[in-house]
């Protein structure tokens, strides 16, 4: 039996919330780009089973594009994040606090 | 299936020179990047480079003022009021932030070349974000602003300040960006399209409802991060204050209007009220008063915050949180307009209001730049301290502008918001009587720390050896357009505003008043 519309999006909510509290949770900056993007991929699943669903190309057109914007965003980030390191040798966001009250 | 797809192609709505603006400015971006890899130790070509790109833009987007709002690309970009009126603000700031810049450029060692094009790139980013007419286009404009913006944050890269701005920036931003695909991603799983027309075409009837509206709401989340609305300003002070001065201009300004652009799009145009469908009634009465609470809680946060800050970038940053509260406020107008003409009045006032706040705010920063010297080192209230009659030129448009941002009659603060305060005026809604208000409230508490700064530079005595900074010719220029742009917005705006004051290409409208 093929999974319905019902258990994709079920899926993908649930991958969406663990990123999301991972990202909220988590301490290291990288672990918490890893929880962004598996927000990122919980979405694409969400775009390809609407996508099935309504047999329409937009939602796999549209996973492309966050495919590559994910990836642009990566190296961007990595960037940052490796420049940052540079700077305090930690990764910790708990580190990341000059600019405070 | 071949039929289907012939049938498709034969009269596809191109419309290519639509975009020829937004082309412009990416194909200077990429002129810039080129040469700047091949003379690499120029320090204002670049600059000269870019200002002309930007003229040229300037040029086609006017030359196509006059032509009734069109779509194009298959409908993917649309041409009316709303991206044209928003369209000049970007030009506007990436230019007058490339003026700016040049005084922090010729201070420090930062690749300037890089820094013109990831400048060039973002306010490419900004245009397909007001002229994006399907989610897709809207997303990667709103990706291709933040990942340049990213990057512009941390520019001092050996600065620990804007190292810790550029992470806290990257990692919020994109948290908040997959907030904003989720909600697109259910919305088209709601309807079944991307395209906003056709989805303001389907909120009367959508396929799941339910889906419909946690969509919004995730969108609502993730706008609300880019135009920094409470309870998603959290980001705002720290970024602001740690990313280079010019840099953070352009975030205050550009970014916020940007996203001011596709959240009206999305929101006004796409989820419009259709009177007696019960779907659509309740979606926009839903989005209306959630933006309504924000809008309320944005202002006084964003006020009360500001009174308490010793440094001037963040209590800009905080002044920022407020603007952006009281633009919501137009936009709200606009979500509730009773007709096309209302709508788009309201949506013209929104687009006048970031242009006063832009020419404002880029005026303040310009000179907090300055002022601020190498590495923003002084930017406490203290550095601020009886520099009035040593340096009584900048002093004296500082106050200028802070009066601007206070609203003062004859000031463009204050046309702009008194044009974006009248569609919610005007709706007779309470809870929309209650937002003004709340922002006329706000505008008196805000009167604080706007005089608290002109009071400083003025009646404190200095203690230590102060030198008045020479204005260099680029700032000087950056200071003229934008006083320039605060009085005659102030007191000549009628124009300006009937400028704006064009139709949008949002087709689907039913008057009638909530029951």
């Amino acid at each position: 039996m093929e999974p319905s519309l019902a258990s994709y999006l079920a899926l993908s909510g649930i991958l969406f919330t663990i990123g999301a509290v991972g990202v909220i949770f988590k301490r290291n900056a990288i672990g918490m780009f890893m929880c962004i993007e598996l927000m990122l991929n919980a979405v694409n699943l969400t775009f390809v089973a609407f996508s099935r669903y309504y047999a329409d190309v937009t939602g796999q057109l549209f996973v492309f594009m966050v495919m590559s914007v994910a990836a642009a965003e990566a190296a961007v980030g990595l960037g940052i994040i490796i420049s940052f390191f540079r700077n305090r040798v930690s990764v910790d966001v708990d580190d990341a606090s000059i600019l405070k009250n | 299936m071949n039929t289907i797809l012939l049938q498709n192609l034969v009269n596809p709505n191109v419309n290519l020179p639509i975009v020829l603006p937004e082309m412009i400015v990416a194909l200077t971006g990429v002129i810039v990047m080129l040469y700047d890899s091949f003379v690499p130790r120029q320090r204002s070509v670049t600059g000269a480079i870019s200002l002309i790109g930007l003229a040229i833009s300037a040029f086609f987007l006017v030359s196509m003022w006059n032509d009734a709002p069109q779509t194009g690309w298959n409908g993917m970009i649309a041409s009316d009021g709303l991206r044209l009126s928003f369209t000049i603000v970007f030009l506007l700031v990436s230019a007058v932030t490339i003026l700016i810049s040049s005084v922090w450029a010729d201070n420090e060692d930062v690749p300037i070349g890089e820094y013109h094009a990831l400048l060039l790139f973002a306010t490419f980013g900004m245009m397909f974000m007001a002229s994006g007419n399907d989610l897709v286009i809207i997303f990667l404009g709103l990706e291709t602003l933040s990942i340049a913006t990213y990057v512009m944050a941390g520019l001092r890269r050996g600065d620990l300040k804007s190292n810790e701005s550029a992470m806290k920036y990257f990692i919020l931003g994109s948290f908040a960006s997959a907030f904003l695909l989720y909600g697109m991603a259910l919305i088209y799983g709601a309807t079944g399209s991307t395209n906003i027309t056709e989805i303001a075409l389907k909120v009367a009837n959508p396929n799941f409802p339910a889906l419909l509206l946690v969509g919004g709401a995730m969108m609502i989340v993730g706008f609300g991060f880019k135009v920094a609305t409470v309870p998603f300003h959290v980001w705002t002070p720290d970024v602001y204050e740690g990313a280079p001065t010019p840099v953070t201009a352009f975030m205050a300004v550009g970014s916020k209007s940007a996203a001011f652009a596709s959240f009206l799009r999305v929101f006004v145009l796409g989820f419009p009220l259709i009177a007696g469908v019960q779907a659509s009634e309740f979606l926009h009465e839903s989005w209306v008063t959630a933006l309504s609470v924000m809008a309320i809680l944005t202002m006084t946060v964003g006020n009360i915050a500001a009174i308490l800050q010793d440094n001037v970038k963040r209590m800009l940053a905080y002044s920022s949180i407020a603007h952006a509260g009281y633009a919501m406020v137009g936009f709200i107008g606009a979500g509730m307009a009773k007709n096309m003409q209302q709508r788009d009045a309201a949506i013209a006032a929104v687009a006048f209001y970031m242009l006063t706040y832009a020419v404002t705010n880029l005026g303040a920063f310009a000179i907090v730049t300055l002022l601020g010297q190498k590495n923003d080192r002084r930017t406490a209230f203290e550095d601020y301290n009886g520099i009035g009659f040593r340096a009584p030129a900048l002093a004296f448009t500082l106050s200028l502008f802070m009066l601007s941002l206070l609203g003062l009659p004859l000031t463009a603060g204050f046309m702009g918001k008194v044009m974006v305060f009248r569609p919610a005026l005007e709706a007779n809604n309470l809870l929309l009587t209650v937002m003004v208000i709340a922002a006329a409230v706000n505008t008196a508490i805000s009167a604080y720390y706007y005089l608290r700064l002109i009071v400083v530079m003025f009646f404190r005595e200095r203690t230590t050896d102060w030198l008045a900074p020479r204005i260099p010719t680029a700032l000087t220029a950056a200071l003229l357009i934008t006083v320039l742009g605060v009085l005659y917005f102030g007191i000549f705006s009628d124009g300006v505003i009937e400028k704006f004051s064009k139709s949008s290409v949002g087709t689907v409208f039913k008057a009638g008043t909530r029951p």
